[in-house]
């Protein structure tokens, strides 16, 4: 029995998942707070635990970490960029996938792999965080809304507001200004999600899409930004269980496969 | 922020207050107004003339005229630097480059779609900091090798300052980091207009001597902040309508088209960047 580890330690989350026999057996989160290091240990230890057994370190025959703070998760001897642990994760899922679309808290990234799972290309919103999720974080946090609960209440919406700006920390203003005038909050964070919508599907008409197209990342717990980005593109979007898990799955199937493109 | 100027037939200033607008207080300019009447101890029935200007002018139901800031800001300016030729303003919501020229507006440039460059880029980090906006000043004069920030948009440069401070990065050289990225930014727009002396520096980021210092080095020239850079935007509103009032007085007009109360605003109307 031989058991994999993925580490995706996120600037907003850290994921963990354990493959045994190719198949996940365990999937952990955890906030990443401000020290990548100290969340990524735990995040193991915590791992280990679940899968129970007296199963110890000595057990996982070799960890990938990646996501903004893998560098800081130095027990780990392996490294790889998100992109390709997301491609291996979404591959696995879905093998018909050969676009997807990862709203991750401060990135998201649009990525075009080929019939065998491998990147062909891919593109970042890397000038500015808009179209990732922290604009969404914002307007949470101003609205005092729970993250988990705005998909819910975005479909309720009835005239979603229009953002006039594109920039998220104006985005936060803007959103005050139209609590202010009375605008429900449904229509609010509709309008979030139009936003990033019209951001998202930019992205992907820059990269070139094919067809079938696959969304994960935390963004993708949101049933309203799903339903937003399907009415602007005009298509079914494949959805994973667990679209958090996606790029710590990957990571895990690469530990596995013994591939090596990254840092070691 | 709400700022009040009230100015007597000789320019001099009687009362100066700043109060707040935020989301509740938008319509009720009305209540600063009166704290200035206090503090100049005059009643509303004793100003000849109220300009408003600012994103909010249009929630002043009690003024006489609304009048963009830019022309408001010019006339402020030029009547405490004479001898202005450009203005650089850095406040929350954007960042404006103006030329002036004989004390009239001659060309303008702004950014209001991205809070990099304004003011807001350091409100936002400075809760990543732990610290107050008024000591980032300060601090930042003690840097002895200012860090480069890399990101330009302010939610992936707190990301940035987060690594910085994990790898143990002394605080001023970070705050010091990011007065060169706003005064980069503001410098690349505002040197569209072709910069000449004298400069001067409004906005409320021109209260924090760091970036004063930064933009400096920038561009070269040496920079002029008012006593009190927040008010030289209602400064030109009352200079302006001490204008108006003179003129109705000379043609032997009546100085109010409409009879004026000091209400809060009735209507609420949104103006896109408030």
């Amino acid at each position: 029995m031989a058991m994999y580890l993925g580490l995706d330690i996120g600037s907003g989350t850290s994921k963990g998942v354990i493959i045994k026999d190719g198949v996940p057996i365990a999937y952990h989160i955890l906030p990443s707070g401000v020290d990548y290091r100290a969340v990524s240990l735990q995040l193991r230890d915590e791992i280990l635990a679940m899968v129970g057994g007296s199963v110890t370190v000595a057990d996982i025959n070799d960890t990938v970490a990646t996501g903004h703070g893998a560098t800081s998760a130095d027990f780990c001897q392996r490294r790889e960029s998100d992109i390709i642990c997301c491609t291996r994760g979404i591959f696995n899922l879905f093998p018909s996938a050969r676009t997807v679309i990862d709203i991750q808290r401060t990135y998201t990234q649009v990525i075009r792999l080929n019939a065998q799972g491998m990147v062909e290309n891919f593109l970042i919103n890397e000038k500015c965080a808009t179209g990732s999720g922290c604009f969404l974080d914002i307007v949470c946090h101003v609205l005092r809304i729970d993250l988990k609960d705005v998909g819910p209440l975005s479909l309720e919406a009835r005239n979603p507001v229009s953002f006039t700006t594109g920039c998220a920390v104006f985005g936060e203003s803007e959103a005050i200004s139209r609590v202010s005038e009375g605008t429900p909050v449904n229509d609010i964070l509709a309008g979030v999600h139009l936003s990033l919508a019209n951001k998202i599907s930019s992205l992907v008409d820059r990269l070139g899409l094919i067809m079938d197209c696959a969304i994960c990342g935390g963004g993708a717990l949101n049933v309203g930004l799903i339903k937003a980005i399907e009415e602007k593109m005009g298509f079914k979007l494949l959805l994973p269980e667990k679209p958090q898990f996606v790029n710590a799955l990957g990571a895990a199937i690469l530990a596995a496969s013994g591939e090596r493109n990254g840092n070691s | 922020m709400t700022k009040v100027v009230i100015v007597d037939s000789d320019e001099k200033t009687c009362a100066a207050i700043i109060g707040p607008t935020g989301a509740e207080h938008r319509h009720l300019s009305n209540r600063v107004m009166r704290d200035a009447l206090a503090k100049a101890g005059l009643s509303f029935s004793d100003i000849s003339y109220v300009v408003a200007t600012g994103y909010g002018r249009i929630n002043v139901p009690f003024a006489d005229r609304q009048i963009t800031e830019l022309t408001c800001h010019a006339r402020g300016i030029s009547s405490m630097f004479p001898n202005v030729r450009t203005v650089i303003d850095i406040g929350g919501q954007d960042a404006k480059g103006l030329k002036i020229k004989d004390g009239k507006l001659t060309d303008f440039i702004m950014n209001d779609r991205c809070a990099a460059g304004t003011g807001r880029f350091l409100d936002v980090l400075v809760d990543t900091l732990g610290v107050r906006v008024e000591d980032l000043g300060p601090l930042s004069l003690k840097s002895t090798q200012k860090v480069v920030i890399s990101s330009l948009c302010t939610i992936f440069a707190q990301m940035e300052i987060r690594t910085r401070l994990s790898q143990g990065t002394p605080l001023p050289d970070i705050v010091a980091g990011l007065h060169d990225s706003i005064a980069d930014r503001v410098f690349k727009m505002a040197k569209k207009l072709k910069i000449e002396p004298d400069v001067v520096f409004t906005g409320g980021v021109a209260k924090n001597i760091g970036v004063v210092k930064a933009l400096e080095a920038h561009i070269g020239f040496k920079i002029y902040v008012p006593e009190e850079p927040l008010l030289t935007g209602a400064l030109g509103a009352a200079l302006i309508g001490k204008e108006f009032a003179l003129k109705a007085i000379a043609k032997g007009e009546p100085i109010h088209k409409k009879e004026l109360r000091l209400d809060e605003a009735a209507t609420f109307f949104q103006s896109e960047n408030s």
